[in-house]
């Protein structure tokens, strides 16, 4: 694998979702390679095979089919070797109690999806380029919801 | 009434009885005074006849001795010596009669030796006389001294005897005196004994009409009781401590389906009615009440004959009864019809709780998932005006600008709608929440279109309430949004913010209200206003006064705001006049 990519990760089940996320990053000019996954199944069977590598970012939505994205961000933070992997929340809402339990939950990081492309391209940049490990020390529920 | 009467009544017994108890202490003192004055008068009388005997005996005694001188003959000194024996004997009895006198005493001692003195002078004219008849000169000095000796005598019983009638007047005297005043100290007393007895005699037949009166209205309230509990299906009971004894008022014997007094009044009786899946429970309770002697509210059900099944309750205290055996008194009420709206309540209760969180989650859903179409329309149209401009004619373009603040509308409608089933859903717990602080989040919330529109915001000091502190920060960035909006163009919006305590009674539109007193709170700005009629309509939901391209708005503002006034048990009003400004006035309760 080529280590000047960063390799991102995105469970969504809403197909334009996945559309603005990739032409996103595409203009983003961030070498950056984007794995798309329908469902939370999907996800955790690509996390689990040993034989893949591991994204150092993973973006999840939280209503999807099968599986949601609170129950693999239960499962991911109690698997040893995947509970380092920094997580976005990416959801439609952001009512009180989805901020609450995905952060109690270990997740980095809330985002509501925007609903312009622009603002879109702007919240991804600047997740993108955050030190996940010099960020976590600091985080408490106020800065836990990205605001722009 | 009937203890103040019979406490009256044994005052007039105890007064009576006393009053004879006097009259026969008073009657038995004066009749032993009397009988002790005539036993002086009497002693007064044998004294005198006394005196008057040894007076005779003395000239008995005198003949006898002359006699004798003369005659010299023994015979007549029988008579002398009999005389002398008397005259011993007189004087014994004088000095029995006489010994309660001092002065009379001395009387009679100087009678005493007055008389030795003449028996003397017997004695030696006789020695002399013995066998001579003539007289000699010393016998008739003598005889001439015996004279005397007799005057003297004489002298002192008629001292003694004036002395015994002085003395008995006077003892008659104070007798009179005394007694005099008894006949009419034993009238006035028979005559307040008399009144004592009228008055108790009165009061007594008072109270016996007051009593039969009394007797009378009884009889009626029995007779309403039992109309009373046949219509209002309720029963009453007494259980007579002392003796374990029940009395069943009629009605209890319907309420388990049986005729009035058709069986003995027992508990195990009465068991015989109850259902068995309630019998354990009232037996406990039952027993309980004999220990504590009260039974609280207790439910159960009884099976009649018939096989209908009819809930009870029933109910006991007891009595505080002073006087008499401690009793019971209980009533036994069909409760049925209660028990059963009661369930038909809970029931309805149910359901309402079940369609309200349907409808709550409707709304919730509803306008979530619109949402998510929406941000779509609205990201695709932002590729459309950026990454497609080239070629999109100019037409097109002010296409994409309409569906742009129309799908922004859209958004804001959904966003509101939001909120809005949020202030009906939310949980709500009162919290001690300074109101200033309230205030000043809400302004930081508003701070941009507050310095675009370069309003000034005066505010009081206000109190800390207990509220539930988002919903009236909601509250508060919703009126100065309002107020901000609907601003005079040109003009700096000033928003007074003022608070007040009032007290409820004074306020027109809170004075039915159950608290005592309220916090007024008030909004007023120089805006656009509106006329008076609108004020209650502005606070409907999806109500509007402008269209939509002069004021964005999307009606639900003031919705929310009336919501949450209504959540924390207030009233909002909205005051305003066209060109000059509106005044939203908030009443909320001291609650506690």
């Amino acid at each position: 694998m080529n280590s000047d990519y960063i390799n991102i990760a995105l469970a969504d089940d809403d197909e334009d979702d996945r559309l603005f996320f990739t032409e996103a990053f595409e203009e983003l000019k961030i070498k950056s390679k984007v794995l798309l996954f329908k469902d939370g199944i999907e996800l955790m069977e690509y996390l689990n095979d040993f034989n893949n590598s591991l994204p150092s970012l993973l973006f999840l939505d939280l209503n999807m089919p099968k599986k949601s994205g609170l129950e693999c961000l239960k499962d991911i933070k109690a698997t040893k070797r995947l509970c380092d992997m920094a997580i976005a929340i990416y959801s439609t809402s952001a009512s009180e109690e989805d901020i609450e339990n995905t952060f109690v939950k270990g997740a980095n990081i809330y985002i509501k999806k925007p609903n312009d492309f622009e603002k879109l391209k702007k919240v991804l940049s600047e997740v993108v380029t955050t030190n996940w490990q010099y960020h976590t020390s600091g985080l408490n529920k106020d800065n836990f919801l990205l605001r722009l | 009434m009937p203890t103040s009467s019979s406490r009256y009544l044994r005052t007039a017994f105890i007064v009576g009885l006393f009053v004879i108890l006097c009259i026969g202490g008073f009657t038995y003192k004066h009749i032993s005074e009397l009988s002790q004055t005539s036993k002086v008068v009497n002693d007064n009388y044998s004294l005198r006849s006394e005196l008057e005997i040894i007076i005779s005996n003395l000239k008995d005694a005198e003949i006898g001795h002359r006699g004798f001188l003369l005659t010299h003959d023994s015979l007549f000194l029988n008579p002398y010596e009999e005389s002398l024996q008397k005259v011993t004997n007189n004087l014994h009895k004088l000095d029995t009669l006489i010994v309660s006198n001092g002065e009379q005493v001395e009387k009679l001692k100087v009678l005493k030796s007055d008389i030795e003195k003449r028996f003397n002078n017997f004695d030696r004219s006789f020695s002399l006389a013995n066998d001579d008849t003539i007289l000699t000169q010393d016998l008739l000095f003598l005889l001439h001294e015996g004279e005397i000796r007799m005057d003297r005598i004489r002298a002192d019983i008629t001292e003694m005897l004036d002395l015994e009638q002085r003395l008995l007047i006077h003892n008659q005297e104070v007798n009179e005196k005394k007694i005099g005043l008894t006949p009419l100290f034993f009238y006035g007393l028979l005559i307040v004994t008399l009144v004592i007895l009228l008055l108790a005699y009165f009061k007594m037949s008072k109270d016996l009409k007051a009593l039969k009166d009394n007797n009378i209205e009884l009889e009626i309230f029995e007779k309403l009781t039992k109309q009373s509990e046949i219509v209002s299906n309720t029963s009453t009971w007494v259980w007579y401590i002392e003796e374990n004894e029940f009395e069943f008022s009629d009605n209890l014997y319907r309420l388990v389906g049986e005729e009035p007094q058709s069986f003995e009044p027992t508990l195990e009786n009465f068991y015989e009615y109850v259902h068995e899946e309630d019998i354990n429970n009232l037996g406990q309770q039952v027993n309980m009440m004999m220990r504590e002697e009260e039974l609280p509210f207790t439910n159960f059900r009884v099976v009649h004959k018939d096989g209908t099944i009819r809930h009870l309750k029933a109910y006991s205290k007891m009595m505080d009864e002073t006087e008499g055996d401690k009793k019971m008194f209980g009533v036994t009420i069909d409760a049925t019809n209660e028990v059963e709206n009661y369930r038909i309540i809970e029931q309805r209760n149910q359901e309402l709780e079940r369609t309200n969180k349907e409808l709550s989650a409707f709304n919730y859903v509803a306008s979530h998932d619109l949402q998510e179409p929406l941000r779509k329309i609205q990201t695709f149209m932002s590729r459309l005006e950026t990454k497609e401009k080239d070629h999109i004619s100019e037409s097109g373009q002010l296409y994409i600008q309409r569906m742009k603040s129309a799908s922004a509308r859209m958004r804001m409608l959904i966003e509101d709608l939001l909120q809005y089933s949020r202030t009906n859903t939310s949980e709500k717990e009162y919290l001690k929440t300074n109101m200033n602080m309230l205030l000043e989040h809400a302004k930081t919330e508003l701070l941009d279109s507050i310095e675009e529109k370069q309003a000034t915001i005066i505010c009081d000091d206000l109190p800390t309430m207990d509220v539930i502190s988002f919903q009236i920060q909601q509250l508060f960035i919703n009126l100065i949004s309002n107020s901000l909006k609907y601003s005079k163009e040109g003009v700096p919006p000033i928003i007074e913010i003022t608070h007040q305590e009032v007290f409820s009674k004074d306020v027109e539109e809170i004075k039915e209200s159950l608290y005592k007193f309220h916090h007024k709170i008030t909004f007023k700005d120089n805006g656009i206003g509106f006329e008076q009629t609108y004020a209650e309509k502005i606070f409907l939901l999806f109500n509007r006064l402008h269209g939509k391209s002069e004021y964005s708005g999307t009606g639900i503002g003031l919705a929310i705001c009336k919501k949450i006034v209504e959540n924390h048990k207030g009233v909002i009003m909205a005051e305003a006049r066209p060109n000059v400004g509106a005044s939203f006035i908030i009443y909320l309760p001291f609650l506690k």
